[in-house]
């Protein structure tokens, strides 16, 4: 587990003040779509090995949701941007 | 058993505590301090710090992105006034939270290495400059820990937790002869 998060709002903080909710990567789908892709969505998760995004919320500090992009073989963290800007980011793709 | 005038029970100190002069290290309890909680509406949170941050014999404190506590550790104005003055604002949400939160000051030359038991948030000058605050945990409370002098802190806890926080900062700070008392005697 990645020991030390770089909060973009609070600096360098200990794993112990977030909470992980999960892969930052599916898409919610639409309230209409079909069952199959909200099966897909809420069931069959993927559990990815290497590099991978995470929903991490900063509990005992500014309370925002974060986006932490780290490896989970290596534990090495690369970049941690406020959820509010994730999916801004993906949309300039 | 012979009784005369320096008769002290051997629990004396134990239970009436060990010092009652303040020592270097020590810890100030305010008793009626003002901590209102401010919350700036989407696009606001720069009009809203300015003229928090102008308020006379008030601390800005932050706690996140567009959100703030002001505190006054004196308590010389009355909260109702405060928030009445920052709600005419418009552009931020503002609570009382004066008997909600706790305010501790803790100071001294041995205030680093006590705090390092607590925290787990590097706080060198270089880092944790004197004017800034930050939310983050102590003794394991989400609390609010600013710096107001190169070896002084105020540590914002909720009340329900500040006895908790309270025995921890005293046990991390027995072996520096960490003291507390209430601010004016």
């Amino acid at each position: 587990m990645a020991s030390l998060i770089t909060c973009p709002h609070c600096g360098t903080r200990p794993k112990e003040e977030f909470a992980i909710r999960g892969d930052a990567e599916p898409r919610r789908p639409s309230a209409g779509d079909r069952d199959e892709a909200w099966l897909g969505y809420v069931y069959t998760r993927d559990n990815r090995k290497g590099r991978i995004h995470e929903y991490w919320h900063h509990a005992g500090g500014c309370r925002r949701w974060l986006v932490v992009e780290r490896d989970n073989l290596t534990h090495a963290v690369y970049g941690v941007t406020d959820a509010a800007q994730f999916p801004k980011a993906e949309a300039a793709e | 058993m012979t009784l005369h005038f320096l008769h002290r029970h051997v629990l004396e100190d134990h239970l009436a505590g060990f010092e009652t002069r303040p020592n270097p290290n020590h810890v100030t309890v305010y008793r009626r301090p003002l901590i209102l909680s401010v919350l700036a509406h989407a696009g606001q949170e720069a009009a809203v710090f300015a003229h928090l941050a102008g308020m006379p014999g008030m601390d800005v404190r932050v706690c996140g992105p567009g959100e703030w506590m002001i505190v006054s550790a004196a308590g010389s104005r009355r909260a109702e006034e405060v928030a009445e003055e920052l709600g005419a604002l418009g552009g931020a949400s503002v609570i009382d939270q004066s008997d909600g939160k706790v305010l501790l000051s803790i100071g001294g030359p041995s205030v680093r290495k006590i705090l390092a038991k607590c925290l787990a948030v590097d706080l060198h000058p270089d880092v944790f400059a004197e004017g800034q605050s930050a939310n983050m945990l102590c003794c394991h409370v989400a609390a609010n820990l600013a710096r107001t002098g190169l070896e002084m802190f105020e540590i914002t806890v909720p009340r329900s937790l500040a006895g908790s926080v309270f025995e921890e900062l005293m046990e991390m700070g027995r072996e520096f002869a960490l003291t507390a008392s209430f601010s004016g005697g």
